[in-house]
Formats: C-alpha cells, structure tokens, sequence
C-alpha cells in the first residue's frame, strides 16, 4: 500500500523528471512552416542578438535610426544569450512551439543546421522582392550562407581568427615589436625569448576548448598540411593533421602556449606576450588593454587562418510579411553607414564592399591600423571552414573537447583524433547524409 | 414530553448512512480538478511525451523525426563518456548532499544557541539560497580564477600554489560542488533549524539533569528527533542537486576536456540543445527519471523500515 510519504517522494520524482522532460521539448508542430501560412506578427520586428563583440549598445543605436525612419514597424532588441549557442538554444526552443523571432543573429556553426532543417528561410528571392542589391556584400562573406544554391544567412559580426601581440614584451625580448611570426616554427624559435622576457608567463594565450579553441587551430591545422576534414570525410587522422596536434600538445606542455577560459583578460593583464582570439575581441582590448599592442596575421603558410563570427538570418516559420520586413531591416543593419558603425565600435569586419571605400572608413582604418589586419588578412590569408566544425551538428564543441584533451589533458593526440574521426563520421551518416 | 421520560436511557447514537455521499465526492472533485489538469497538463503529459521521444532520432531544429526503437538506449549505455557522466553525478550529488546537510546541521546547531547578532548571522547564511545560481556561479569564477582569484590570492600568501581549477577535471568537479554547497547551504540550515526549535525540551532537561555528554545527547537525543527532517533534506536535497545545472553552465560549460564536470541533467541539456539531438537529449532524461525514481523509493523504503 502506498502511504502519504511514498505519494510524495514519488511526485517529487515525477516533478524531477518533468524538469528535464520540459527542457527537451516534445512537439514537432512549429518547426517550419511552409512560406504562406507562418506565424503572424505583432507589427514590431524581433531581433533576437547575443550582442556580439559587445554591440548591445551599437545594435540599439541602429534600431533607433531603423525606428526614427519606420515609425509604423518599429523594432525590439531581444537578449538572446550570452552566446551563438545560446541564442541557437533560444532558437530551438521557439522552433519546438514558441513564438519566432523575425531576425536572428546565426553564428558559423549554427546556420546550416537551421537552413538543413528548413528552419530558416533561404533570402535570394526576398532580395530580389525587396530590392536588396546581395552583390554588394562582400563575396567571400556572402557566400559563407550558400547552401544547395541558396543563401541562408547575410554577413553582420564577421570576423577572422588575429593573433594580438604586447609591444613591450617583444621588444623586451629582443624581437622587431611591429611583426608576428611568419609560421608556426618561428613561433617555436621565438616562443621561449618572449616566456623569458615575461617571467616565465606562455608566449600565446589561446581560450580553452569551452571558448572555441577548435576555431582557433583550425588555421594552425591548415598550415602543417591538415584539416579537420574534406569536405564532410573527416580528416583527423591525416598524419599532417596529427603532426599539428602534437605540435600544439608539445607548445602547451613547453609552457609556450597557454589555454585559459577567458584568454582576452589572462593578455590584458600581461599574462601573456600574445594572444589568439577574434577580431571582434579588437574593440574590448583597445579599450581595456594597459600597454601598445599589434594585432598580426596567424601564421602561414596560407591560408594560415579561417573565417568566423556571425550572421543574420530569417526563421521560415513567420508570415510573408514578415519576412519581407526582415529582410528590410536586415538590408538596413548591413548598410554602409551601418556597417562602418558596427565595425568601429567591436572591430568586426565590414561586410559591404562600399564600406570599405568609403572616406569615413577610410580615415578610421588609417588611424587604427589594428582594425585594418583583418581587413588584408580576409583577403591574403584565409579560408572557409572546414565542415566538420561547422556543418556537423555539435562538431565545435566536439573538436574543442579533443583539443583539451591533448593539451591540458596530456592525452595522446593520435587516440584522440582517431576518437574525433570516428565521431564525426557517425555524426555524419545519421544526422546529416538522410537529409542531403 | 411524557413520550420523552419514557425513552431509553442509553440510546445509541445515530448510524451513519453507509454508500458513497455524493456531495461531499463531487465538492472533492471540483476542488482537486484544478490542481490535477494542471498536473496532467503541465507534469504528465510532457513526462510521456519525453519517454516516447526518447525512441526517435529528432534534429531539434527539424520538423521531422525518425523511429530507432532503443537505438539511442544502447547508445548511451555503450558509450564510455557515459559512465564518466553517471561518475561525476554521483561523486557530485553525494557530495552536495552530504557537505550541505553536515555543514547546514552544524551551522543550525551553532546559531541555535543564544549568542549576539545571530539574527543577521541566520540571514546571511540563507542570502545565497535566494540568489540565482547563474549569478553565483559567474560570481565564483572570480574566486577560482586562476590569475586573480581570491583563492589564488589567499594561497599565495601562504606560500601555497593553486590549483588551476578551469584546468584539471578533478579540481573543477570540486568548483562546482563547493560553490553548490555555499549556495544551498541556506536551505538545509533553515529546515534543520526550525527542526531544532520544535524538538521537545524536557528531553534536554532530563538529559542535562542525568549529566549526559553534550556529544551524547546530541547522538542519543537531539539527532534522534531530527530524523523525519533528515530523511525529508535528503529527498530533496538530492533531486536538487541531481537537477543542478546552472552552476555548471556559468562557470565550466561542462568541461575541461569535454565532459569533465558533465553530469546526467547537463548531458541532456549539451545533447539536446548544442547537439540538436533532442531525441538522444530526451532518452538521457528518461534514464535519470529512472535512476531518481529508484533511488526515491529507496530512500522510502528505508525510513518505512526505520519507522517500523
């Protein structure tokens, strides 16, 4: 017979699993719905944002020009996360039967699953409806959101892997303060002068495999001849592949690299003689670093480092109507003028090729040489993505867990890799090959 | 009233009527309706719902599903991150129960006593139940930080150095757990405190009289009387910290080296919403529903047996 005390432990354990069954969803009913009948809105268009790079502000900024001019479709700023994964969450969650956003900010690695599974609308034929001109982006950038023909997704917080480096500490370690290395050997020779010049602190900080450290080896991965993978076939196991993750293990367990979860403020206290980090990290360091600093390419052969960041996309749940204002708004946050304030306020790269002309910019990139290395380098030094990290679901934080492993972990790296191998191939053949 | 002198001295009382009182069971109905829809609706639907997504493979973002029977089952049972998962949710939930109930009792017992400010005391050591644990959580990276931390700072000063607690996954599994503990330590305190104020005084004078030890009395007599709340702080306590998560996420996301301060309420969350696999997310919430189920009905068993 069950007695009042049992009752209750069983409803507590009833109440404990509903914690967890309400965190996975259960219905499958908004996903996507076909492009005429979609959700209609409440006349204000929903941005949905982590703020990247810190933009809250400079995002706000821009609503408020948009709503200046657009009395009659104004737009809300919603907090969408404190990161692409989150806000992705966020996302998800609305997909399972909320209410969807009209614009959402999709980081590299989450819109093609949300293009994959139709949960995003594909732009080309909104552009043409409202008059938008997609050449005019950036082309390398633009077609970073191409998938099966279409494009999913328009270029906002974009941005390169840089490599930051303390004047002060490479002059005082006898090397030229106005250059990085030229590859990842040299980084070898020089990597033991700057831990000395610094006290014994790692020549190069890099964030941790919670903080996308797999973005930023991707580029080291290319210049020892390896990737993560060709096209979908994983290529971890490549010998090139593991000769960089045994040069990485090696640079940590030296003391010459260092990974820590906020690598940004490890440099900014002189923790580190350089750092590897994003180009949207520029704004926040520029204001908060205590020294002169350069930011450099990372280190070839080329291309030596990928692209990243961010772009804006439409969930293919919402009205025609609401698309088409999206895309409006979208075109808007993009434009010239708007480009070039984003970009000075976080540092990001332009994303519209008149930007980067035009005088204002000009100017701002003459005085703030720093800003410009991204700029060059997106021309001269890097290349898209490997699919593995970004079109296998989870692949990022897959990589970025192996990377931990063979660095603070110590384990071996060929075990890893054949791990990571493995995975990814499975990954793969259930949650990608059915859907292509 | 002659009728009435003539009666019985003793009669008996009034039979009541046997069979169902309809009113009274359709007052009850229209009472525990509201309370039960809300149940069925918002506690039992989505608890089947999960165990029958728990037998597909679902892209979260997709609006398409696919049956695999127990696929994502044997999966999850043959996969080695698994039981470095179940791992660190027992040596975290038997921490966190543990370290919050002893450090809680003890902290009741001391502020039980009459001694100056001990009102500001007692709401201090609540304060950080009502606080988020996201915010806590972002709150201690500041003092495990291994550049700046207060730790870091403290141990220095002593010579010592610090762990790098972001670092290794033994270390980082303690973060969690202590910064856990220091949040929930309010909760227990308050529970066992008031347990302590209800507990009968002549047996503590009649203990105080007989000279009994004060570690003796507090074995034989004070812990005796605590047992219901024990036994309730352990129930709860324990599908608490089984659920926890927010800490988790402010401060390791989960890691280092992956999976190093995952545990099983975390996986569901990694699976189901930065994998996308809400069916394998829903099949790793199904196994813990188990798990805690029958470690509640333990638990019930045990104090059943301890009460008989």
């Amino acid at each position: 017979m069950i007695s009042r005390r049992n009752l209750l432990g069983l409803a507590g354990a009833g109440l404990a699993a509903t914690a967890i069954a309400g965190c996975t969803g259960g219905s499958t009913g908004g996903a996507a719905a076909s492009s005429g009948g979609g959700q209609k809105g409440s006349g204000t268009i929903q941005w949905w944002s982590n703020h990247p790079g810190s933009s809250k502000e400079v995002e706000q900024k821009i609503i408020d020009a948009w709503n200046a001019e657009n009395p009659n479709l104004p737009v809300q700023l919603v907090d969408g996360g404190a990161n692409y994964e989150e806000l992705g969450q966020k996302f998800n969650a609305a997909l399972a039967g909320g209410d969807l956003p009209d614009v959402i900010v999709a980081s590299d690695v989450t819109w093609f699953n949300f293009a994959l599974n139709e949960a995003t609308a594909p732009l080309d034929d909104l552009w043409k409806e409202a008059g938008v001109d997609a050449s005019s982006y950036v082309d390398t950038l633009r077609e970073d959101y191409a998938y099966d023909g279409k494009h999913y997704g328009v270029p906002f917080a974009r941005s390169t892997t840089l490599m930051y480096w303390n004047q002060d500490i490479l002059a005082k370690a006898g090397l030229a303060a106005d250059k990085g290395p030229q590859s990842w050997a040299e980084f070898a020779e020089w990597a033991p002068k700057l831990v000395e010049a610094n006290g014994g602190k790692p020549a190069l900080m890099v964030p941790d495999g919670s903080n996308y450290l797999d973005w930023y080896f991707q580029g080291m991965i290319w210049t020892f001849g390896g990737s993560y993978s060709k096209e979908w076939t994983p290529n971890f196991t490549d010998p090139k592949s593991i000769e960089a993750g045994t040069f990485l293990a090696e640079q940590f367990k030296a003391g010459h690299i260092g990974i820590a979860k906020d690598a940004n403020n490890t440099f900014g206290i002189g923790g580190s003689a350089g750092l590897l980090q994003s180009t949207g990290s520029l704004g926040g360091l520029t204001k908060a670093a205590q020294f002169p600093f350069i930011t450099t390419y990372l280190p070839g052969p080329k291309p030596g480092a990928c692209t990243g960041g961010a772009g804006l996309a439409i969930p293919n749940g919402i009205s025609d109507e609401r698309k088409l204002n999206a895309t409006k708004f979208i075109d808007f946050v993009t434009n010239t003028k708007n480009t070039i304030t984003f970009t000075q306020a976080t540092g990001y790269m332009p994303v519209r090729k008149d930007a980067v002309d035009d005088p204002e910019e000009k100017a701002y990139l003459e005085k703030t040489p720093n800003a410009m290395t991204a700029i060059k380098q997106l021309a001269e030094n890097t290349a898209p993505q490997d699919y593995a990290r970004v079109f296998i679901p989870g692949g990022g934080a897959r990589i970025g867990g192996g990377l931990d492993k063979i660095t603070i972990g110590g384990q071996d790296v060929e075990q890893v890799f054949e791990q990571l191998q493995s995975e990814t191939a499975t990954v793969y053949k259930r949650d990608i090959e059915p859907l292509l | 009233m002659a009728a009435a002198g003539a009666g019985p001295l003793h009669a008996e009382p009034p039979r009541r009527k046997r069979g169902w009182n309809w009113r009274e069971i359709g007052l009850a109905a229209l009472l525990l309706a509201p309370n039960l829809a809300l149940l069925v609706v918002f506690t039992y639907r989505p608890l089947v719902d999960n165990i029958r997504l728990s037998f597909y493979n679902w892209n979260i973002s997709s609006p398409r599903m696919r049956f695999v029977g127990l696929g994502n089952y044997v999966e999850w049972f043959t996969s080695s991150d698994s039981w470095t998962i179940m791992a660190n949710t027992v040596i975290f939930t038997v921490a966190a129960v543990a370290g919050s109930m002893v450090l809680g009792l003890a902290l009741a017992l001391l502020l039980d006593q009459k001694l100056f400010g001990r009102g500001a005391v007692r709401s201090l050591v609540f304060a950080p139940y009502v606080i988020s644990g996201a915010a806590i959580g972002v709150a201690f990276q500041f003092v495990f930080d291994p550049n700046f931390g207060l730790i870091q700072d403290l141990l220095d000063k002593v010579g010592v150095t610090a762990p790098n607690f972001y670092q290794n996954s033994g270390w980082a599994l303690f973060m969690v757990t202590a910064t856990y503990i220091w949040k929930n330590l309010g909760y227990v305190f308050v529970i066992y405190l008031a347990a302590l104020q209800g507990r009968r005084k002549d047996l503590d004078e009649a203990s105080e009289i007989d000279g009994t030890s004060p570690t003796r009395h507090f074995f034989r007599v004070v812990l005796p009387q605590l047992r219901p709340t024990t036994f309730f702080l352990s129930v709860t306590v324990l599908l608490s910290s089984f659920q926890v998560f927010d800490i988790i996420q402010a401060m390791t996301q989960g890691g280092p080296l992956g999976i190093g301060t995952t545990t099983i309420v975390f996986q569901v969350y990694q699976e189901t919403f930065v994998n996308s696999r809400a069916g394998y997310g829903a099949t790793v919430a199904t196994i813990m529903f188990t798990i805690v189920l029958v470690i509640t009905l333990i638990q019930v068993r045990l104090q059943d047996g301890n009460d008989a």
